[in-house]
């Protein structure tokens, strides 16, 4: 099926990539022969994405607002397969981390991205990193508009910005459409909430400030509504205050976060606004003819009428019990009748979080062939999506995932865990993240009993920078390395949604990591113990309050 | 990378700049991919001179640092942080790489 409804890269765009690519490869052949030393390369190949991690080099690819082409998600699955060992990671950035490769490979890996309008640049560095939006973008049914239009021209916009390439820190912007926020748009450096006024009109809500690291902060409202057409222009005055004030003093003090918490929203905004008032109406400001030529390359697929109730789907929800709670964890409401979008969980019992094979891609990609459009979603937390299902469709679909090992009826529940890749291969993770989820995910493999136990977010991470988003997990686990030993710090009440979002409370000292079981196991048994009709884990935290859930964690570890 | 770590037993370890591979400076002034090939400094001052001479040796690797071990009674070396074990004996759980042959 071709791929007609993606954004496309043009002229321009594809000669900027391929004099990349010749770019990067004059550079690792110049480092390889000793005439750069790792001084002067290091930051040529951190702005191409590529680390170097404990073991061996990773590439960090961009997947722009978590959008993939089945043809891209294949090209993915055979880089991983030809350069690295078979496998990938997928971020909570909507990214994908191949963790293998070899520096004399990296160039023809992204020469083979470039073949599908896809790099690694920006995915490293002081910069504006990918633009990440809700997964469900294009198909939600509670969908205002779909932000990955707005996406697209934050993309091109800041691609190579001159004036933001040597920013204090990095900047990472998140954009959602939906009144229910599946970006979390309130902890990056700046979120955008599309949403309709009392005059019918739509328009962001501009936060600022947010983000989680060893300094977490919920981001502040700078604008509570900014028409459109004005977004680059609010956005580059943001970025120049930035650019101005941040602290590049201090490596820990540099976000825009600290900048915010130190000036004040107050001062803030009257520097961001008074910088806009001097560029609003620059060539920043979008024409309607530019906003619309973008927006057809987003123009929903042709999606036939198809019937919203299906006998097939009625009869093996009374026949299969695990195809039932599939339908209720793992789909969700499209903004078609006869469709669903559904989660492809990439965290079957035990399994790595976020991890999946070159041959489970392949199938994933398969599958969008035949029965989403050809298209598939990069979720932040670390599970692949197909957005246009039939609903006719989904006995058929639920069977090709599990044959990928991707139908784990688990989304939104304990098992459903974010983490971090963690020691086992980062440079800068002080514990281990990878295993602890795997035990977790085995203790509560059990799908009835998880369906029991309700919407319950665990996430991990290797270390105080949160990749894993510990500080929002209604319970978050931290790895700390307490004299040569992995210990870990758990938090409670952590959440995402919008109007909701909060940072979690430590319960108290670090558990052991061969007690992080029983005391995930304690956590759970208190709030079965204490819930009221109806009410999740962290709902039941928030009325009842810290003290239960500790003492019954300090009793089990 | 690593700090590099003074102890009383150390070895210089680096990545190999080709393919990012754990390697250790052994007493020829090689690397090696082997732990128990790697030259040991048994003092401080043996320490800095490995550095030293894994620096020099530094144009096929990335970053050498030194890395504190323990011996045991058959001469056997073994990390004493958990970060550089992990370097040595690689990832502690299996690979989803695995399942592209359970999946095929």
């Amino acid at each position: 099926m071709p791929d007609t409804h993606f954004y496309h890269y043009d002229k321009y765009d594809r000669t900027l990539l391929s004099e990349r690519v010749e770019q990067f490869r004059d550079q690792v052949r110049r480092r390889l022969a000793g005439e750069l030393t790792e001084e002067q390369f290091k930051p040529l190949r951190l702005t191409n994405g590529l680390y170097l991690q404990l073991h061996a080099y990773m590439l960090r690819i961009a997947i722009p607002y978590g959008t993939l082409s089945s043809r891209q998600l294949r090209q993915l699955a055979a880089i991983a397969r030809k350069y690295d060992k078979g496998y990938g990671h997928f971020t909570t950035r909507q990214n994908l981390q191949l963790n293998w490769i070899r520096l004399e490979d990296a160039p023809d890996a992204v020469a083979m991205l470039a073949e599908v309008d896809m790099h690694s640049i920006q995915t490293s560095g002081n910069v504006v990193r990918n633009t990440t939006a809700d997964h469900f973008a294009g198909a939600a049914a509670d969908e205002i508009e779909d932000p990955r239009v707005w996406c697209e021209i934050v993309r091109q916009w800041s691609t190579l910005h001159p004036e933001f390439s040597f920013l204090p820190r990095k900047f990472k912007i998140a954009i959602t459409g939906s009144p229910n926020d599946r970006a979390a748009v309130r902890i990056h450096d700046v979120g955008l909430r599309l949403w309709r006024n009392e005059q019918g009109e739509t328009g962001f809500e501009v936060i600022v400030g947010g983000g989680l690291g060893r300094t977490p902060m919920i981001g502040k409202t700078v604008r509570a509504f900014l028409p459109k057409d004005e977004m680059l222009a609010y956005l580059e005055a943001v970025l120049r205050v930035y650019n101005r004030y941040g602290r590049r003093d201090n490596l820990f003090k540099a976000r825009i976060k600290i900048l915010v918490h130190e000036i004040g929203i107050e001062k803030m905004r009257e520097e961001v606004e008074a910088e806009y008032a001097a560029i609003k109406d620059s060539a920043l400001k979008l024409d309607p003819q530019t906003i619309e030529a973008i927006a057809a390359h987003f123009a929903p697929p042709p999606l036939p009428h198809r019937p919203a109730i299906s006998g097939e789907v009625e009869r093996l929800k009374l026949e299969e019990p695990d195809f039932a709670l599939w339908l209720k964890s793992n789909t969700a409401p499209h903004k078609l009748a006869g469709y669903r979008i559904v989660t492809a969980s990439l965290k079957p019992a035990g399994a790595p979080p976020g991890d999946a094979s070159s041959v489970q891609m392949e199938g994933v990609a398969d599958i969008a062939d035949a029965y989403s459009q050809s298209e598939v979603r990069v979720s932040h937390e670390q599970n692949l999506v197909l957005p246009h299902v039939a609903v006719e469709d989904l006995p058929a679909v639920y069977r090709a995932l599990a044959g990928l090992g991707f139908a784990e009826a688990n989304v939104g529940k304990i098992t459903d865990i974010i983490a971090c890749p963690g020691l086992d291969y980062c440079a800068l993770a002080n514990a281990r993240s990878i295993p602890v989820a795997q035990r977790i995910s085995n203790h509560f493999a059990n799908l009835a009993r998880q369906h029991d136990i309700g919407d319950l977010k665990v996430k991990i991470s290797g270390c105080i920078n949160a990749c894993g988003h510990h500080h929002v997990g209604h319970i978050g686990i931290l790895g700390v390395d307490k004299n040569g030993v992995e210990l870990y710090q758990i938090s409670l009440g952590g959440d995402v949604d919008f109007g909701k979002t909060a940072l979690g409370d430590i319960i108290g000292p670090a558990v052991a990591a061969d007690r992080i079981v029983e005391a995930v196991d304690a956590l759970v048994r208190t709030y079965l113990d204490r819930r009221e009709e109806g009410e999740r884990f962290v709902d039941a935290y928030r009325r009842i309050g810290v003290e239960p859930f500790k003492e019954s964690v300090y009793a089990a570890v | 990378m690593a700090k590099n770590l003074s102890g009383d037993l150390t070895v210089a370890s680096a990545n190999r700049l080709a393919d990012g591979v754990v390697v250790f400076l052994d007493d020829k002034g090689h690397w090696t991919r082997h732990l128990e090939q790697a030259a040991l400094a048994r003092d401080k001052r043996a320490s800095e001179l490995l550095l030293a001479r894994a620096r020099a040796e530094s144009f096929s690797v990335v970053d050498p640092f030194l890395v504190a071990v323990a011996e045991d009674e058959q001469g056997d070396l073994e990390p004493i942080s958990l970060r550089e074990k992990i370097r040595v004996s690689g990832l502690t759980f299996e690979a989803i790489a695995a399942d592209a042959v359970r999946y095929a």
